[in-house]
Parts: structure tokens; sequence; C-alpha cells
């Protein structure tokens, strides 16, 4: 397998970074936690508006490109839809040949998925209640999925949304009761899954991107933090708790890259390799949350500091979509499954 | 059983020299080494007939050392080449030699520092017709390497060496010794090392072989009392010898990680296939650890070829530097859970009596000594924070 990038790639990554680096400031992402639930900034909500659209055509893309973009997104804790609507909306629109497809793609207008019943899940579902529906407040449309391997697409407004207040407030989730008489369309659970899969690799890669940035104001903060007359980064201690938090994020960033590669070219061990990206992205993301905290001491416990941002993130991220244990399960499942 | 692992789009060059490798494997690997085995090393110190007669005929194809023009073992491969010679090899379980210092230290070492005279000794080294031992440990000198003690100092034309080396292996029956010597001791420790040929059937030169907790005899001491060594048997510069210590095959570098992810994919299949015997196909705990271990090894595969990217770009790999702490911890954990999967047979070694005639406490056993030998697990976590976390040093 090469993990070379073309140069295509590798520009798409650097315009990306360029972007969040100049648009994306921390304060943006505080106003955008602050907030969600109304009277903050507009900056935040309108983050999206002025620079994600532009990105949304990524949904039609190779996993590997949406990759490199997710995992910038998740470096900044970028506001906004971006996530749900361009890795899973677009594609499921895609899928059922839906004529307001074009449109998301040219970023006019947005959606997300409603997948798992109020049990919270990530599994298709019977129940009358959708919950852990991201950004729906956000969003023009969202695309509800049902345990018969259909899609229907309701605007946003017309459902009776309802916030599941989590750790991540500027990851926002909804629940609402499934309207009755609602236009479906079949497709089947190999499709349904694959665009799961997408979405689940992307998310994967955003907390990557939310592990570097832990790891990288972790190794900053050590270097400079001085005790005891040394660095406290030269502490053998904190060093080899660093060094095996370090293992487990590149082992998950080789993990996901690996996935986005697998369904790109439909490989065989795709569904494999999607459990093992999310088990070991969120494992690493949530490790360098709680050692990072550690490692900054008292700093890392303030609501000032930015890490706690990360932290929720990496918290709650690890629920949607399966965690890790989730994943570990069904990958038994796997193996155990074959002759 | 398992799902192939993808093998995505190499060129057509590349699956051509992939066939021929595999036509020339199917042929050519003899059957003591197809066993299957997780280990090497045992009761006798000797090399098998077969295993030098495998060693020579890989020379002679161009399959020793691919990436070493042919009358060095190879056939001028690419790093990519390279890495997928190493899969194959890796996914059969076949090493090349039993004694990896000649092909993998000192051939290369020879090449690279040596006169021409000593480079002329390399293809030998390489093909294992002259076997080698390298003289590096000594009692106080083990992850301080630097701190050697084994002195030679000049006289005429002649070098006598005096000092003991340990954890030497195949000393045994090795007849040169790639030994390092303190040549300097009024200096910092690395500025004062050498590197001398020593032949093993000197006089003042005595091995003792050393057994190693699984009983088997693969190491030994060797006790040097005032051994004379002619100056024309120094390696490379005097006092240059922390150098060559960086020696190795540079050129595989990339894909050393290969052997030791192959052989715990290896591992976790058996697993699976001891959990099925075992009746525990069913049981949660023991689920959900294969499937953690599954990740560990397939994200580490992953982690493996993505390093390979950059090293193959000729940038640095610092992911490289994680694979020997990661692979070899690794290693233990998935042995001794096949061990534990065997309940109260777990620490059973009578072959009649458990899984595999003992394989798991066999190299459960072995896999101990990996996060020691080439470097201890502390060592290279130090390496790491230092070198690619950028931590300072402590």
């Amino acid at each position: 397998m090469d993990f070379t990038l073309n140069e295509e790639q590798v520009l798409l990554r650097e315009t990306a970074r360029a972007m969040f680096g100049n648009e994306c400031p921390p304060s943006l992402i505080r106003d955008a936690f602050y907030d969600v639930t109304s009277t903050g900034p507009e900056d935040a909500r309108t983050f999206f508006d002025r620079h994600l659209r532009d990105w949304a055509a990524l949904g039609d893309a190779p996993v590997v490109d949406l990759c490199l973009f997710m995992e910038e997104a998740g470096r900044v804790l970028a506001p906004g839809p971006g996530w749900v609507n361009t890795s899973m909306f677009l594609p499921l629109l895609r899928l059922i040949e839906h004529p307001l497809a074009d449109q998301v793609a040219a970023g006019e207008m947005t959606g997300t998925v409603a997948v798992c019943g109020s049990d919270g899940y990530w599994v298709l579902s019977e129940d009358p209640v959708r919950s852990f529906v991201p950004h729906a407040k956000e969003v023009d449309l969202v695309a509800v999925l049902s345990a018969q391997n259909t899609v229907s697409c309701v605007p946003a407004t017309e459902l009776n949304l309802q916030e599941v207040a989590t750790l991540d407030r500027s990851r926002p989730v909804f629940q609402f009761d499934v309207p009755v008489g609602l236009d479906t369309t079949g497709v089947s659970a190999e499709e349904l899954a694959a665009v799961l899969n997408r979405g689940t690799v992307a998310l994967a890669a955003e907390l990557i991107g939310v592990g570097r940035w832990l790891m990288d104001a972790t190794l900053d903060y050590v270097r400079e933090r001085v005790q005891f007359d040394r660095p406290v980064g030269s502490f053998q201690g904190l060093q080899w708790k660093l060094v095996d938090a370090a293992l487990l994020l590149e082992r998950a960033d080789a993990a996901v890259y690996f996935a986005a590669m697998c369904l790109d070219s439909d490989a065989a061990e795709q569904h494999h390799a999607v459990h093992v990206a999310k088990a070991a992205a969120g494992a690493a993301a949530r490790r360098w949350a709680r050692d990072g905290l550690q490692s900054l001491g008292g700093i890392g416990f303030t609501w000032e500091h930015d890490l706690h941002l990360r932290l929720r993130r990496a918290q709650a991220s690890e629920q949607l979509l399966g965690s890790a244990s989730w994943h570990h399960d069904r990958l038994a499942e796997l193996i155990f499954s074959t002759g | 059983m398992w799902v192939d692992p993808v093998q995505l789009a190499w060129g057509a060059e590349e699956e051509a020299f992939r066939a021929e490798l595999v036509a020339f494997l199917d042929a050519e690997v003899p059957e003591e080494m197809k066993g299957g085995r997780d280990w090497i090393g045992d009761e006798s110190p000797e090399i098998p007939q077969w295993a030098s007669e495998f060693q020579a005929k890989l020379f002679d194809s161009g399959w020793m050392v691919p990436s070493y023009p042919p009358e060095l073992g190879g056939r001028n491969a690419t790093p990519l080449q390279t890495l997928i010679f190493m899969e194959e090899l890796a996914s059969r379980g076949v090493s090349r030699s039993v004694h990896f210092g000649g092909y993998a230290i000192v051939g290369p070492s020879l090449l690279e520092f040596g006169n021409e005279q000593q480079k002329s000794m390399a293809p030998s080294a390489i093909r294992g017709d002259t076997v080698w031992c390298v003289g590096m440990s000594e009692p106080d000198a083990g992850s301080d390497l630097a701190s050697l003690q084994t002195r030679a100092i000049p006289d005429g034309d002649s070098f006598i060496v005096t000092g003991q080396k340990v954890w030497t292996s195949y000393a045994m029956v090795a007849e040169k010794c790639f030994c390092y010597v303190r040549t300097d001791t009024g200096v910092a420790k690395h500025k004062g090392i050498s590197v001398l040929i020593i032949d093993m059937d000197s006089p003042g030169l005595e091995v003792r072989p050393l057994r190693h907790l699984t009983g088997a005899i693969e190491f030994a001491e060797v006790f040097l009392n005032e051994v004379v060594v002619p100056k024309e048997n120094l390696v490379g510069d005097l006092n240059s010898g922390w150098r060559i210590t960086m020696g190795s095959l540079a050129h595989e570098r990339g894909a050393l990680w290969v052997e030791s992810v192959s052989s715990a994919q290896r591992a976790l299949e058996g697993l699976v296939e001891i959990a099925r015997r075992q009746g525990l196909e069913n049981d949660g705990v023991v689920r959900r650890k294969l499937a953690e271990l599954y990740e560990e090894v397939h994200s580490l595969r992953a982690l493996g070829y993505k390093g390979f990217a950059s090293f193959a770009q000729g940038s640095s790999a610092p992911e490289h530097s994680f694979m020997k702490l990661a692979t070899s911890e690794l290693r233990q954990r998935l042995y001794a859970f096949g061990m534990e999967l065997q309940g109260p047979y777990a620490a059973v070694v009578d072959p009649e009596l458990v899984e595999e005639g003992g394989r798991w406490q066999q190299s459960w056993q072995i896999s101990l000594a990996a996060t020691i030998g080439g470097g201890t697990s502390e060592i290279q976590r130090n390496v790491v924070a230092t070198r690619v976390l950028g931590l300072p040093r402590g």
C-alpha cells in the first residue's frame, strides 16, 4: 500500500491548513463553543457560510482527500456542519440520485443525517425517534435513514428538533420524532454501509487532527515549563508517557489513511480497516486529551486553556458512529465470521 | 480464513519482480524452514547444512540482499522491490540466514568502512561462507555500549587485546569476530573506540557458550587474554569505531519492520484458531481482546508502510523509530495471550499436552528477549522522546 501523496493532495492539505490558519483563530472556536445555545458572536456560525461551502464538493472526492481536509479541520476544531454534510449527506444524495445533490456539492445547500434511534447506537433503526443528529439546526435538510434501508430527505425546519446537550457544545446534536408518511427511496444495505463507512473514516481523520493539536500543544508546553530547575519535558517519567501516547497517535493516523485507501479502492479489507481506524483514532485523541491535561498540570484544568475544547470533542466524538468497544465487537464478528 | 492484505497497485515492474521471487521461493525454500516456527535457535549451536546451502543459493541467485549488485548477492533492487522482498519472506516465515551478523552487519560495514582487502571479505560474509560474530556488548557495557572496556594496546605491528565480550551470537561456530575495542582511554568514551577483525582461533581467545532462558545455546561469552591482532585488521580509522556501530544495511532500513509485523500477524491468526479450538469463540472478553490486538497489528502495519513512503522518497521516516519498540512489546502480549487461552495448561511445556507442540510457551520465552536485544525498550523510548518528539535530554 502506498502512502505517498500526489501533488494535488499535498496542495489540498496546504491550502486547507492555510485557510484554517488564517480564518479560524482559537477565539472563533471559543465563540462557537459558547455560542451554541444562542447568544454569542455570529462569527462561528457564519464560518461555514463564508469558508466551508467551497469545500463541500470533497464529498464527491476520494476518501483520502476528504481525510486530509478533515484532519486540518479537526486540528483547529472548525465550527459548522462540514463533516456530516460533506462525508455523509452529499454521498447519500448521490446514492439516491437526489435532484439537490449538485447544489449541495456546490455549497448552496447543506444537510445532515439521522441514523440512530433514542438508544444512541449508530445502527439503522426502527425507532420512531432519531437521535444524535449532528448540526441539525445549522443545515437545510435532514436525511432520515431507516432499518428498511430507506432514505428520506426532509427540510430541517419541518422537524421538531430538540437538542441533546453533550460535553461538546461545538458539535450540537439533536433528536426528533420521525414524521409519518415521508417519501422514501430504497437503497441497498451495502450502499448505506459504504456511506456510513465514509463518515466514520472522515470523523476518525478529524480525531487525528484533534490529537495532533493536543500533542503539539503538550510538547510545546513541557519543553518550556521549568520546575526543579529543568524543563519538565526532560523528566523520563513524563517522556515515556508521551512516547507511548505518540505511538498511539501515529499508528492511528496510519490506520485512518489506510482505511481511506481501502474505501477508495473497494478493497476486501475495507470493513475491518474502518473499525480499526475509528477505534484507534478515538483512543488516540482521548489519550492525548488525558495525558495532555496531566502534563499541563493545573493550567490544563482551566476553562481558559483551549485544551478542554478538544477534550470535549474527543470524548463526544468517541460515541458518534460507534465507540472503540463497539467497533472492536464488530471487528470480532468479522474475524470469527470468515472460514 | 484471513482477508488478504491489500496490495494497492504496485507497478507492473514490481509485480514481475514479485512473481520471479515467489517462483524462486516456492522452488527453493528448504522443508526444514517451512515448519512455521516463530523462533530460531536450538539446543545445538551448529549451523545446519540446509541453512548454509539455502543462504548460498540466495546469494548466487541475487536474492540474498536484493538491493546489492550481483557480485554481492543482489540484483540492484529498488527500495520498493526490497519492500516486496521483505513482505514475501516474512509472510512465509523465511529467514535468509540463521546468523544475521554476517550479512546484516559485518558485510555492509566492511563495504562502507573497510580497506580494499577487507572489502574483498564482504561477499563471503554475506554468502555465509565465512561465519562472523560481532563483539559488542560487555558485562559492563550493555545499553551504554560506548563504555566498553576491552582494551587494544599497540605493540609494533599488532594490537594486544584483553577483555571480555558477552551475548555474542554464534561465537562457538564463528571463524571471525568483528570486535569493538577501546584504543584510547584519554578521550570521551565515544571517541576512543575502534573495530578489529579477530580470528576466533587466535591464541588467548576462549569461547564459553551461554545458555539462555529457553535452554537454547546461541549466545556466548568471549574472553580475550592478550590476543595478538595484526594492525592491518583495523577496520576504518583508529578511534573511529563509534561511527561503524551505526552501519548496517541502510538499503533495507525502510523495510526492517516487515518481518516483525508479519510475525505478529501470524501470531494473531494463530490466536483466533486457538480460541476456536478452546471453545472460547463466543467469550466476550476473548473476542474484544482479539479485536484490540487486531487493531494494534494492523495499525502498525499501516504505520510501517507510511514510514516506507517517506523512506522511499529519501526523507527521514520517524514512523520507523516507533516500530521496534511497538512490535517487540506487542509480540510479548500476543504470545502471553496464546498461553492464557490455554487456561490451566498455560504454563505446561510438555509438547504433547498443549497447543501446537508448545509453540506459544516457547515463543513467549523467546519474545522476552525482543525488548532487550538491539536496544532496550527503555533506550528506544529515550531515543523517540529526544529525537522524534524533540523533548529536552534528561
